[in-house]
């Protein structure tokens, strides 16, 4: 029993040189597979979550995320929808729309972004809709931040 | 010569020269394919930086197999790593970024680079939600999450808590501050702080579970000071910022000058209280021959990580959160402490144990800080002869 101890000790600490080596030499490559095996994802509450709609305006398009509430478990009462538009090549100076985000064929939300000055006004014609939580300069467009809260 | 009269601290040959440089060898090889993936550079500057690296590591390898001093050397690496990973950290960042804060447009756009000491914050919302809690990147970019994990993994399959003094970019600042006084102005530490680190792990896993965000990073890591932080855009992030700078003055600079001690590392890293677990299930340890151990306690005194008490000496091996560092190893008069391999017998060979410790460790060294180093240098040659370390 000993010598089978010893002889896995001298074993795992001649792999581990090897193991070294592996997680460098394949670095790129085990990220991918791990990656793809455990199907991890960055947090919706930092990227805004999956687009679920997209709409063409010609030069820009809006891009609708879906209404995060994410919880450890669950979700939470309160939570937030993403509105991207892009490119900031074709965005006019003032991006004014109506958002059906929950798609029931009734507007929830009038957004006015002026891109000049970074400001944005919100008119809320659903309960869901709180306020605006942030304005994003992005590298290729806009993006707000609408927070939302569940109703109760 | 009489073993008793040599202080712990000189210097001897421990290895002929023939043998030591035939042991270095791999090394070389291993480094010079490393730090040049099989291309010399054709920029002077970048050619320059390699060759310095590639000398400066290869003398601490062969340093570290002629002398037999382990930390001594390593230290040299550990610190030189630290320093030059933030001049290219930050560097690297005005480049691209424009500065060193980042902003809530960076964080959506996932701009951020992942770290080490994020990762045991994200295992329970990743077990819940397959999500990661961090605003970076999952593959294919600067400090990716995958690729920090897969980095994570190999290091705790091959140095368990070893890490923590063999490859963090950030262990090095701490250890290099307790280095500046040659004797501790704060000798006595109540051996319960040792819990401290323990309660940060619990404190900040649960708090990000609940509130699905890094709680660590965004209230107490004092490393942001010198990598990057949250631009200042409310009260709250004002509070934070004070909060991690005071940290990182108290517990990278102050207190390590004072004591002697890693204090961030051995008494608040989440990370590393979380990566002592790993020590459990990895092969390589610090064991102590009692019978040779003459109780100078001189191993206890020099420990950066309060990794040894009169208690552990009991069980004749270090506690969990041993970082490998070969401080107390190399303090120790009578050779009475060195690296073993778990399941091999206590007499068996320490100098093959000590190799077979140090080449998987130093290799893990050379590789992530070996191309830092470079990038370091070749921006301080920048800043030398343009003026500037940026390219413009």
């Amino acid at each position: 029993m000993n010598k089978l101890k010893s002889i896995l000790g001298y074993t795992w600490a001649f792999i581990a040189f090897f193991i070294v080596l592996a997680t460098f030499f394949g670095n790129e490559r085990f990220s991918k597979v791990l990656a793809s095996v455990t199907g991890m994802k960055v947090s919706p509450w930092y990227t805004g979550g999956d687009v679920i709609s997209v709409i063409d305006h010609g030069t820009y398009r809006t891009l609708i995320h879906r209404p995060v509430f994410d919880a450890l478990i669950g979700e939470k009462r309160e939570g937030f929808i993403q509105i991207n538009w892009e490119p900031s090549t074709g965005i006019p100076q003032v991006i004014e729309e109506k958002i059906d985000y929950d798609k029931d064929r009734k507007e929830d939300l009038l957004i006015i972004l002026d891109t000049s000055t970074g400001k944005a006004t919100l008119t809320a014609y659903s309960p869901s809709i709180v306020s605006i939580e942030r304005i994003y300069r992005l590298k290729n467009g806009w993006a707000v931040r609408i927070v939302l809260r569940k109703p109760s | 010569m009489n073993q008793d009269k040599i202080k712990p601290d000189a210097i001897i040959p421990q290895a002929s020269l023939i043998k030591t440089l035939l042991f270095i060898l791999p090394m070389m090889f291993l480094t010079f394919a490393i730090l040049t993936k099989g291309k010399l550079p054709s920029d002077p500057k970048s050619l320059f930086a390699i060759v310095i690296t590639y000398l400066f590591i290869n003398a601490i390898f062969f340093m570290l197999l002629y002398t037999g001093k382990t930390d001594r050397f390593r230290a040299i690496f550990f610190i030189t790593y630290a320093v030059l990973f933030v001049v290219s950290f930050i560097t690297h960042l005005i480049e691209i970024r424009g500065s060193m804060a980042v902003s809530q447009a960076n964080m959506l756009q996932g701009e951020t680079p992942f770290c080490h000491i994020v990762i045991p914050m994200t295992l329970i919302p990743l077990a819940f939600t397959r999500t990661i809690i961090f605003p970076g990147t999952i593959i294919g970019s600067f400090a990716s999450i995958a690729s920090m994990f897969v980095l994570w993994i190999g290091v705790t399959l091959a140095l368990g808590r070893g890490f923590c003094s063999w490859g963090c970019f950030f262990g090095g600042l701490d250890d290099g501050f307790s280095r500046i006084l040659k004797r501790p102005v704060i000798k006595n530490i109540n051996f319960n702080w040792t819990y401290l680190p323990y309660a940060v792990l619990i404190a900040v896993v649960l708090t990000a579970a609940i509130s699905l965000s890094p709680t660590y990073c965004a209230w107490l890591c004092p490393y942001k000071t010198v990598t990057e932080f949250v631009e200042v855009t409310s009260f709250k992030i004002l509070m934070q910022t004070i909060i991690f700078v005071s940290l990182f003055i108290g517990l990278v600079i102050v207190l390590p000058i004072l004591t002697r001690r890693r204090i961030q590392c051995g008494l608040f890293c989440p990370f590393g209280a979380f990566q002592s677990f790993t020590n459990r299930i990895n092969v390589f340890e610090v064991r102590i021959d009692k019978e040779k151990c003459v109780k100078c306690k001189r191993c206890i005194q020099v420990c950066p990580t309060f990794s040894l008490s009169e208690e552990v000496w009991e069980k004749g091996k270090t506690r969990i959160s041993c970082t490998k560092c070969g401080k107390c190893i190399d303090s120790c008069p009578k050779k009475a402490i060195f690296f073993h391999l778990k399941g091999t017998p206590l007499s068996g060979n320490q100098r093959i144990y000590r190799i077979l410790f140090l080449y998987p460790a130093f290799l893990f060294l050379a590789t992530i800080a070996g191309g830092t180093i470079q990038d370091g240098i070749v921006k301080i040659i920048r800043l030398i002869t343009t003026g500037s370390m940026f390219i413009h």
